[in-house]
């Protein structure tokens, strides 16, 4: 069995999955709420918080698997991108786990593993396809043609698509992380009430800055009462925008790839007008939209493990290279 | 009782491997690599991981990546093996290797740790250090302004800087649960989100 920690962001993570990607144990302890009074992730206090909870997941993932380390064959590990002080907890333990049992050490990038995340059964997905990823720190169309490799069709050039998300229920005093909150208020709200063009790049690439802006002055431009009554709307109008421009451009990314299947992964792809809006589209199943360690031991089997002693001195890395 | 203690809270990461009071060896070099030097410290003594009776970890203060390092690496280690956990301080360590000397590890935003009774942050220029021995890496970046202030510091290279890990096998008192072997921070959270 395949045993994976990470801790790239805010989720602490643990999980226990088949070679076959059967998934046995999937453990996430979310930090948000801590992160909620300082609207967005602070690192040094995502770092403390991984510490104090690496131990527990890694109890709980075991217990609910109803297995022990001796179980394990191979251990995984989210090397980067992230933030590099979560990195390291994740990557730190990971190694003294794998070091105790001599066992060989997968060290896996976080994008990979989200596009993993379709490899798992019950339901796998098999490429040649086209993934979207759309999370809060990732925006990309990615030409998956083998499982462990892709090449990269089109990506944001600013914003991810869940900072967009964010930053909207933010101004429409939703809270951090209001993702969620902003799809269940828009689901009230009438989609074509606001007009907020998204900028359309050439090729197939994503830009996000500037339609949180015509949300702000449509916000500043409503009396306090009116907004509150017009909340719904704007929410609706602003997802509306920003599912558009994904779904736009990943209809064209498939044409022009000429790709008959299409993937979507990440965060935002648990956003229900979103998984509606690509109905031919195979998403993510809900519980491994968001960061995992599920998806960190699914795409574990399609990387070289490094072998005892070779990853002792393993490192983070906070950016792709 | 064959123990392992290593510190990765200052620039200088530590490991020793200790049976009944004799040092089986001893290395340094930075925390990404102090498992790799555990590892060595197994092959070179020719005992096995599953002979290990007691682990001890430098708790801090110190870099605050580096100190999480070692944490998640002892927690890891304690948990996987099966072996209790002791906890000692950085400052401590550094001090029982130069017993008349001050502990000072650097803190960074120009200030270091310091133990004064019990371990503070203070700025270099606020250390009461007149006449006395600095060591520490907080000593060897603050060199001018302590010896301004009336300190005496031996030169970089001096292995006085280093907190060695045999010594946090011979202060270690309570070993315990990985979970209860707690950082010393001494300094809240930058509370500024990231722009991701
Ligand atoms: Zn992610």
């Amino acid at each position: 069995m395949i045993f994976a920690l990470e801790t790239s962001c805010d989720e602490t993570a643990a999980a226990l999955v088949t070679h076959d990607g059967e998934i046995r144990a999937n453990v996430v302890a979310s930090q948000a709420d801590l992160h909620a009074q300082f609207g967005g992730v602070v690192p040094e206090i995502a770092s403390r918080r991984h510490l104090e909870l690496v131990l527990p997941v890694v109890r709980q993932a075991l217990s609910d698997a109803g297995a022990t380390l001796d179980d394990v064959d191979l251990v995984a590990v989210t090397r980067g991108p992230g933030l590099i002080g979560a990195l390291l907890v994740g990557v730190s333990a990971a190694k003294a786990l794998a070091w105790t049992r001599r066992l060989p050490l997968a060290p896996v990038d976080h994008l990979d593993g989200h596009v993993a995340s379709l490899y798992l059964e019950p339901d796998s997905l098999e490429p040649p396809f086209l993934c979207l990823l759309a999370s809060g720190g990732h925006t990309m169309l990615l030409d998956v043609r083998a499982r462990g490799s892709f090449g990269v069709a089109g990506r944001t050039v600013d914003d991810a698509v869940g900072e967009a998300f964010d930053k909207g229920a933010r101004l429409l005093g939703l809270g951090y992380p209001g993702g969620a909150e902003l799809d269940r208020l828009a689901r009230d709200g009438d989609p074509e009430a606001f007009s907020f063009p998204v900028a359309k790049l050439p090729g197939l690439d994503f830009s996000f800055s500037g339609v949180k802006t015509s949300l702000l002055y449509a916000v500043k431009k409503l009396q306090p009462g009116e907004l509150e009554r017009r909340r719904a709307d704007l929410a609706a109008s602003y997802q509306r925008a920003l599912v558009r421009a994904l779904v736009e451009r990943t209809d064209a990314a498939a044409q022009l790839l000429g790709v008959e299947r299409v993937g979507v992964v990440g965060g935002v792809a648990a956003n229900s007008e979103l998984r509606a809006s690509l109905p031919w589209a195979r998403a993510a199943p809900l519980s491994l939209c968001t960061d995992n360690a599920a998806m960190i031991a699914s795409a574990a089997r399609y990387v070289e493990p490094l072998p005892y002693p070779r990853y002792l001195g393993l490192d983070a890395y906070a950016s792709a290279a | 009782m064959l123990t392992l203690a290593f510190d990765t809270a200052t620039r200088t990461a530590t490991s020793a491997l200790v049976w009944d009071g004799e040092v089986l060896g001893e290395l340094a070099s930075s925390a990404v690599t102090v498992l790799e030097d555990v590892d060595a410290l197994f092959r070179r003594g020719g005992v096995r991981p599953g002979q290990l009776e007691g682990i001890v970890v430098g708790t801090g203060p110190g870099s605050f990546t580096g100190l999480r390092m070692g944490l998640a690496t002892a927690r890891a280690l304690s948990f996987s093996l099966d072996v209790p956990l002791a906890g000692v301080s950085t400052l401590a360590a550094l001090a029982a290797g130069s017993p008349d000397a001050l502990a000072v590890i650097d803190a960074r935003r120009s200030e270091v740790f310091v133990l004064d009774g019990e371990p503070r942050v203070l700025r270099p220029e606020d250390v009461d250090v007149r006449g006395r021995v600095c060591v520490g890496d907080g000593a060897v970046r603050y060199r001018v302004t302590l010896e301004e202030h009336g300190a005496e510091i031996p030169p970089d290279p001096d292995p006085a800087h280093i907190p060695h890990a045999r010594f946090h096998v011979q202060l270690a008192e309570r070993f315990g649960l990985a979970d209860e072997v707690e950082p010393i921070y001494l300094r809240a959270p930058d509370a500024k989100p990231s722009v991701s």
